[in-house]
């Protein structure tokens, strides 16, 4: 029991300092179409264990969002679109749902729930997030349009490097 | 209790989810600047936008009192017109003309239009100044009918639209005057008798109330004339006017009360018949 918490405690330290100090560093332009920002962080309560209340799940989201925040410098908007996924995750578990259901200890690895189960999870949790900080940081949606391709582009960054994450350090689990 | 317990159990995390939610946004509104000016500008724009539909609502359900005001402006309007027409009659007294009518704006609650003998029930009655023998016109122009019994809060009107109306009109920049009647067939036409052979009259010629009684004052357009008639073996002509005003369709309508009526009746009535 303390074994899993200290696992689950240190992977959210280990994410949220590699989205500050590297992560955050990486921010690109595209040609003046789009900014990419590869917001990796949402893997850290994303990969909390399935059966995790959604209460305590919410909790951890707002308290790693605002800490997000005080290094982004943007108070709330990380919290929010933190609290949203964290909301939506348990909606996306149920229509994933295996035939056989989910066990007690499953946590949402690729170990655990196999590639094509993780790929869909994390597509979809990861692609609302994403939407919903740049709605929050543009706070209108009169700039629909360069939020939705700042969203398309800094979702495949990201996918991208938490994908090659998982298959790096997939053995630590 | 216990339900309270039993609620927070089962919609918990949906609860913290909007707590959280609103406490973020609180933050973001709060600490973020240009978040704020959105948050202002557009909020702004809504509470704007409300507050022009409600104010819409609000003058929907106003309708009925704009209307009465409204016809209580008409009725100081018409009062006006009446008087300037007086004013510029070579009577040595126009201050006191000019008082002598007035007027009172009444919806009419009750009415009766294809009988021989038509009737109006005006929804005010004697708090409100009216008395028998006052003279009924409509809104726009034409005249209604006459008071005949007044109640507390009703006035029951013979409509022009009867077989005893004769109402004394002239015609429009001519002499003469003569009486209009109903012939009971077209609620939009009556019969303009009584004027003499020897006066001219034209088809489309402007007939208005003569004055010459104290139901009417002079002046009040009714209808234009439509067919002039010589009849064979009659000293006068026999003549259809075309009423301005659909008293079908009428649903307000103005009292013309004469101050000086009584006086003017005594007056008449010294004088002994020959």
């Amino acid at each position: 029991m303390s074994k899993t918490v200290q696992i689950h405690l240190l992977r959210l330290v280990l994410v949220f300092l590699a989205q500050i100090l590297v992560f955050k560093q990486a921010t690109y332009t595209l040609g003046g179409i789009a900014f990419i920002h590869i917001l990796y962080y949402p893997i850290a309560f994303l990969m909390l264990p399935i059966k995790t209340p959604k209460a305590l799940t919410m909790l951890v989201a707002f308290v790693f969002g605002l800490g997000l925040d005080f290094f982004y410098n943007s108070p709330g908007v990380h919290a929010a679109a933190c609290v949203f996924s964290a909301y939506v995750r348990t909606l996306v578990f149920a229509l994933l749902e295996p035939f056989s259901g989910y066990g007690p200890e499953d946590s949402p690895t690729i170990n655990t729930m196999g590639f094509g189960w993780f790929v869909s999870y994390i597509s979809v949790v990861l692609l609302v997030h994403i939407f919903t900080y740049f709605s929050i940081e543009a706070f209108s949606f009169v700039y629909f349009f360069r939020i939705f391709i700042n969203s398309l582009f800094s979702f495949f960054a990201s996918f991208v490097a938490i994908i090659i994450s998982q298959f790096l350090f997939r053995f630590k689990h | 209790m216990y339900n309270v317990v039993q609620i927070l159990v089962r919609f918990g995390a949906p609860l913290l989810f909007v707590v959280l939610e609103v406490f973020c946004f609180y933050l973001i509104i709060n600490y973020n600047q240009d978040k704020k000016d959105i948050f202002i500008n557009s909020s702004a724009y809504y509470a704007g936008r409300i507050a022009e539909q409600s104010n819409k609502i609000g003058q929907y359900i106003d309708l009925q009192q704009q209307n009465d005001s409204l016809l209580r402006e008409n009725a100081t309007l018409i009062e006006n017109l009446i008087s300037i027409e007086y004013s510029s009659d070579k009577i040595p007294e126009p201050d006191t003309m000019y008082t002598s009518y007035g007027i009172i704006p009444a919806h009419i609650c009750n009415s009766t239009i294809h009988l021989r003998n038509n009737h109006f029930t005006l929804c005010k009655g004697y708090r409100e100044g009216i008395r028998p023998d006052m003279g009924v016109i409509s809104a726009n122009e034409g005249i209604v009918g006459i008071v005949r019994n007044v109640s507390e809060n009703y006035a029951h009107v013979i409509s022009i639209l009867h077989s005893q109306t004769r109402i004394s009109c002239s015609i429009k920049r001519r002499s003469g005057h003569g009486s209009l009647v109903w012939n009971g067939l077209d609620p939009q036409r009556m019969s303009l008798i009584a004027i003499p052979k020897h006066e001219t009259v034209i088809v489309g010629d402007t007939v208005m109330t003569s004055g010459y009684s104290t139901i009417f004052p002079k002046g009040i357009f009714v209808g234009k004339v439509e067919k002039v008639e010589k009849s064979a073996g009659s000293n006068s002509y026999t003549i259809t006017v075309r009423l301005f005003n659909n008293l079908a369709g009428i649903k307000h309508a103005y009292v013309v009360s004469n101050r000086f009526a009584a006086e003017k009746i005594q007056l008449e009535n010294e004088v002994p018949n020959e």
